[in-house]
């Protein structure tokens, strides 16, 4: 079969999509991915990925390893910027600006975008310092607002109950899903308008993989999410719309009830009951 | 594999047991070997602190701590050595480690593998193994011969030069200890770089980097020979690092190779005394730094 004729064909049925999910969930759209190409080095990673992640929604991305959604999470925020030899090109709308622009302030951007990553990342400082941290980047509060800010933050991921005797204490001696929980507070401290949870969960226990899917429950009421996730129940349980991602392409994008019952692509379906990946 | 797999049962548990006997035997054979180079080594050091408690302690008296150097057969002391040894270490470290620090950082942070990077890291390995008497004739044509006269600050530099690719070697190993992921943690806050590097992973190596510094005097602290062309030696109590300046290990130097009885004493004195600094620095090192961090 011709590969490159299936997967042109493939992309206008995924974009077609996109616009009847969209159209369904009625948000007005807080990132819009357009013809986004991306490589590490010559290798290409993404083709021609275009997909729309509707405000105050979660978005769930899966596909097997390798298939390019931690690598797209990653060219939400600029992240790959860091590393010399890694390349986006296309369109990122956000806010009516192309956020792969030269030009762009990345420390403002990632401040409005924040991200949550795999492995637990609390910073060698205390637990109260670790939600100041993100705060005193991007703002001038004084000791009583900040208190109060933390303390926001942290009974946002219900963690304040846990830690509130404990501020001062460092957070590398929490448990992972405290941390984890941590990392949640720290990054809605700064008050983005979109997250991005690179499988937030896969490092953690059933219980605190529970309790942080509860979380993004609430969570999408204000902040628009992106996460990518390995686990299939986890797409389902929390995305209001699920992308299915192979071989650095996107094959398919629908609400989640659609998605987990009538995938149009025969690819989505095997993997979804579990015939590869 | 394939071997084994078709093999009858009886045979291959005769195989496996036989085996498992060889394994017990290389087990304790290597057990052994460590057991034995480990005594080896306690017993030189073993020695080397026996020697020194049992030929330094008797002179190991309130005069010492009190008074300066004196000529043979006067009852003096080391308080000047001392004295000397303590300023003059401070001072090169003042001097080395924000040098040594920085330097580290960068090579870690910021030049990583580029060419200018590469090179200082050679320059400094080299340093790190250059012969520290070099460093003395060095300092001595750059700071002693031009001025006209030995001084304590030639020493604090000779000291600083050795002290420092110490501390650019542990500061750039333990930052690049720092897991990647709490740097881009930091990036994702939008936070920028040197923030990220200052709050961010010095804080998180800051018990290696200490111990990078720790270690650094520990080591500086002993040198003789790039004091001899640099401070001198002195036998007087001064505190002017402008003027030559005594040191523990020159008066041990001094003093060692001399004819008088009590000046021997003194040496061995003064060489338990550096060995009880390290020794000092060494142990804040494992329980000051390391313990108190888990």
């Amino acid at each position: 079969m011709n590969g490159d004729t299936m997967s042109s064909t493939m992309q206008n049925d995924a974009s077609n999509l996109t616009a009847d999910a969209v159209g369904e969930t009625a948000h007005p759209l807080a990132l819009q991915v357009r013809n986004l190409d991306f490589f590490y080095g010559k290798s290409r990673a993404l083709h021609n990925i275009s997909l729309d992640f509707p405000e105050r929604s979660v978005t769930g991305m899966i596909g097997p390893s390798g298939c390019g959604k931690s690598t797209l999470l990653r060219v939400l925020n600029r992240m790959y910027d860091l590393y010399p030899g890694q390349k986006a090109t296309g369109e990122v709308l956000f806010d009516g600006q192309n956020i792969l622009a030269a030009g762009v302030d990345l420390n403002v951007l990632r401040s409005r975008i924040g991200m949550v990553f795999q492995k637990p990342t609390p910073f060698p400082m205390s637990i109260y310092d670790n939600i100041a941290f993100g705060i005193r980047l991007h703002e001038r509060v004084s000791r009583s607002e900040m208190d109060g800010r933390v303390e926001d933050a942290l009974r946002r991921v219900a963690l304040w109950p846990e830690v509130k005797d404990r501020l001062q204490a460092s957070a590398t001696a929490m448990s992972g899903g405290q941390q984890q929980r941590l990392c949640i507070a720290r990054t809605i401290a700064t008050r983005p308008e979109v997250i991005l949870l690179d499988e937030p969960t896969s490092a953690l226990d059933p219980v605190s993989t529970a309790r942080i899917e509860e979380l993004l429950d609430e969570l999408k009421t204000e902040f628009t999410i992106a996460i990518v996730t390995h686990n299939m129940q986890q797409a389902a349980r929390c995305a209001d719309q699920v992308a299915f991602f192979y071989l650095g392409e996107l094959v398919e994008v629908d609400s989640t009830a659609r998605m987990f019952t009538t995938p149009r692509e025969s690819r989505t379906q095997d993997y979804i009951t579990g015939r590869f990946g | 594999m394939s071997a084994s797999q078709t093999s009858t049962r009886p045979g291959r548990a005769k195989k496996s047991a036989s085996r498992a006997v060889q394994r017990k035997i290389m087990d304790r054979l290597a057990t052994g070997m460590s057991w034995a180079a480990m005594l080896i080594v306690v017993f030189v050091l073993g020695s080397i602190i026996w020697t020194l408690l049992k030929n330094g302690l008797p002179g190991l008296t309130a005069s010492l701590f009190t008074k300066s150097m004196g000529a043979p057969g006067q009852d003096g002391g080391l308080a000047n050595a001392i004295m000397g040894s303590i300023l003059q270490t401070g001072l090169a470290i003042l001097l080395g480690a924000p040098a040594g620090l920085l330097t580290g950082i960068y090579l870690a942070e910021y030049g990583s593998e580029s060419a200018l990077a590469r090179a200082v890291r050679f320059v400094s390995d080299m340093l790190l193994s250059a012969p520290s008497i070099l460093i003395g004739l060095f300092v001595y044509m750059v700071l002693v011969a031009p001025l006209g006269h030995f001084s304590g600050y030639a020493g604090s530099v000779a000291l600083a030069i050795l002290a420092m690719p110490i501390m650019v070697r542990t500061t750039e190993d333990m930052l690049r200890l720092v897991p990647l992921s709490m740097r881009e943690a930091g990036i994702a806050l939008g936070a920028p770089k040197w923030r990220v590097i200052l709050f961010i992973c010095v804080r998180a190596a800051r018990g290696g980097i200490m111990t990078g510094v720790l270690l650094a005097i520990a080591r500086v602290a002993g040198e003789t020979a790039p004091l001899l062309f640099t401070s001198l030696g002195n036998s007087e109590w001064s505190l002017n690092m402008g003027r030559p300046m005594a040191s523990l290990p020159v008066a041990i130097y001094q003093y060692a190779g001399s004819a008088y009885q009590d000046w021997m004493q003194q040496a061995w004195t003064g060489a338990l005394l550096v060995t009880l600094g390290v020794l000092i620095i060494n142990i804040v090192v494992r329980v000051g730094i390391h313990g108190g961090r888990t």
